[in-house]
């Protein structure tokens, strides 16, 4: 037992790390969000103020926040969609297939994201492939205006999140207990009962995992927004990085920060609420 | 006694050899500052050989940079300066700048006035201007039928859902305020609200907003109009000369680079002639056409690449400055309000 005890302050710098460098800034922003801007564009000084929370409701900034969680949202759900049956169906592959299809869904991230995004470019792009092969079947008469609109933020967004969906689900369906779904099927279930009520309800918190891995990266992921959309789609997350750079207003920054994480945090309990999962796979 | 007298010889060899380097630095050498790439080698030689003067390069990455070595040398160590606008107004503050001696700089009038009189040497006592660089637009005919003349076409109707622009918030916000006929350094935040709602009809418009190689959107097709860089305006009619450029009709918003004499140059008489052999038209034409900026020396109009060289026709032009601190965050909120109405 006492060993067991000092093996445990082998993970002490660990603890430390996180406290000085995750709870630290945490603790730091927090207390930026109630200063004051000095106006010039240097800096701030610390006299307590709510105005940064206040100015908020401005319609222009409330948008901001409707717009990241409308795209977070419908990214989630397209995820979702498309993860689940392919996690499913992966986990039921062969040995040799589920090998063969982690490694395609890996090799991908060998590449820069950034440069896979200009990729999406020069597929949607109006004298791009998409266009040009669709003219040339015969399908179009004009290009399509897809790049730079929303539907492009979405297909970019999905495809940036999608791996983090299907493995999460794979992981959960892979572990699954097929004796229970047979024992389901025995007892008279159709298969889409015995679907509904054994192996969805045993593989919910892995497709739980996977909603949690999707929709609080893509709150974030402003420059999909930027690269595809053009700079046209406001995010919160762009909106804290203009007010940083341009705008110079750290306080204001700090407040959209802040906000951000709380609405995030109450979003991923509220799933949790939801859907009666106690432990998520992989995460908690 | 041998030593001592050896010492003392080599003592004064040291003395003579010192005297004569700085009798160098004092007749022989120019030092010029200024960031990499300003100057054509040619250029440089070709002054050397006329004048028995050595030109000294020497660089720097910002104009901050620049700024503080000088104040720290008190306005010594360097002979001429290249740097941009804004710095140049805070040297002429700071008194590290001399006048320009228009008996040596004969060739002052060569300078194209329209970037004459800005800002930071309202007397054009001070400077002399290097180059501009000047936003503009450029369109494609074979996209559209509109006939772009300034900015007060980018919010014609036809232009529905193409028309690229640069991300800089002041700029976008001063051409809004040109449109309208008023400053691009407007102070007043009714007015530059005003601007805000005009810029939210221009939204329909707006087909994307980005500042690294906005050019390529004229070329791929999802623009047919775009408010481009001048490095972006160079390249794109480089790939495509049958692109229309636009010097609009209510004036131009630019950045100037300007030539100056630091307030204590050692070899201040070389300085003023190396200002006056660059305001030769050949030479002026040389370096431009190197720096790929626009011409600022009327006299080599005829000389640079005529895509440098701004018409005649214009006549006004401004150079956006620092605004107070509310019509800063008037200028940012109208950026963002905009922006958000661009995605809807």
């Amino acid at each position: 037992m006492k060993k067991k005890n000092r093996w445990g302050l082998c993970v002490a710098p660990l603890y430390l790390f996180t406290l000085l460098f995750v709870l630290g800034p945490m603790i730091y922003m927090v207390a930026i969000s109630f200063a004051v801007d000095n106006g010039d564009g240097h800096g701030f000084f610390w006299q307590f103020t709510v105005e940064n929370y206040t100015k908020m409701t401005d319609p222009v900034y409330l948008q901001c926040f409707t717009q990241s969680f409308r795209l977070a949202f419908s990214t989630t759900l397209l995820v979702m969609l498309l993860g689940y049956p392919f996690g499913y169906f992966m986990a039921k592959l062969s040995e040799r297939g589920k090998k063969t299809m982690m490694f395609l869904i890996m090799v991908p991230f060998w590449t820069s994201s950034l440069l896979r995004l200009y990729g999406w470019i020069i597929i949607l792009q109006a004298k791009g492939v998409m266009n040009g092969v669709l003219m040339k079947l015969g399908i179009l008469e004009r290009p399509l205006k897809i790049l730079y609109s929303y539907p492009a933020v979405l297909i970019g967004m999905v495809y940036a999140l999608l791996p983090f969906m299907i493995l999460a689900v794979y992981s959960s369906v892979e572990k699954m207990d097929w004796s229970l779904v047979e024992a389901a099927r025995d007892l008279g279930a159709s298969p889409a009962r015995a679907f509904l009520t054994v192996t969805f309800k045993l593989t919910l918190p892995g497709l739980l995992s996977g909603v949690i891995l999707t929709f609080v990266p893509s709150m974030g992921l402003f420059f999909i927004a930027d690269i595809l959309g053009g700079n046209k789609i406001v995010l919160v997350g762009s909106l804290i990085q203009d007010q940083l750079t341009r705008g110079s207003n750290w306080p204001f920054a700090a407040a959209l920060a802040v906000i951000l994480t709380v609405l995030t945090s109450l979003m991923i309990f509220l799933y949790r609420k939801i859907t009666h999962v106690k432990d998520l796979e992989g995460i908690f | 006694m041998k030593k001592k007298v050896f010492a003392i010889a080599l003592a004064a060899a040291a003395a003579l050899t010192m005297t004569t380097a700085v009798h160098a630095e004092d007749n022989d050498e120019l030092v010029l500052f200024t960031w990499e790439a300003m100057f054509p080698q040619e250029v440089l030689d070709a002054f050397t050989e006329q004048t028995g003067v050595k030109v000294i390069y020497s660089n720097f990455d910002t104009d901050e940079t620049m700024l503080e070595k000088l104040a720290q040398a008190e306005g010594g160590d360097y002979d001429v300066i290249v740097a941009d606008d804004y710095i140049i107004e805070q040297a002429v503050q700071a008194g590290l700048v001399s006048e320009i001696d228009r008996d040596v700089v004969t060739n002052f009038g060569n300078i194209n006035p329209l970037y004459q009189g800005q800002f930071y040497d309202p007397e054009d006592k001070y400077t002399v201007p290097y180059g501009a660089g000047i936003p503009l637009i450029v369109y494609d005919p074979t996209l559209t039928d509109v006939e772009i003349k300034g900015y007060s076409d980018l919010w014609n109707p036809e232009l529905a859902d193409s028309v690229a622009i640069t991300a800089n918030y002041r700029v976008i916000n001063g051409i809004t305020l040109l449109s309208m006929g008023k400053s691009m350094n407007e102070e007043d935040v009714s007015v530059i609200e005003e601007a805000g709602q005009k810029l939210l009809e221009l939204a329909p418009n707006i087909r994307l907003i980005q500042d690294d190689n906005t050019q390529d959107s004229l070329l791929n097709g999802e623009a047919s109009a775009a408010f481009l860089y001048t490095s972006q305006v160079t390249s794109v009619l480089a790939e495509n000369p049958d692109l229309e450029v636009v010097y609009p009709e209510e004036g131009l918003g630019f950045g100037i680079m300007g030539a100056f004499v630091p307030s204590a140059a050692p070899n201040a008489k070389a300085a003023m002639e190396f200002l006056n052999y660059l305001l030769e038209p050949e030479v002026f034409a040389q370096c431009m056409d190197y720096i790929g900026y626009y011409n600022t020396c009327s006299a080599a109009d005829d000389l640079v690449n005529p895509d440098l060289v701004v018409p005649d026709s214009v006549t006004k032009g401004e150079i956006i400055q620092n605004v107070s601190a509310e019509a800063d965050e008037a200028y940012n909120k109208n950026w963002t309000e905009f922006k958000a109405a661009c995605g809807q």
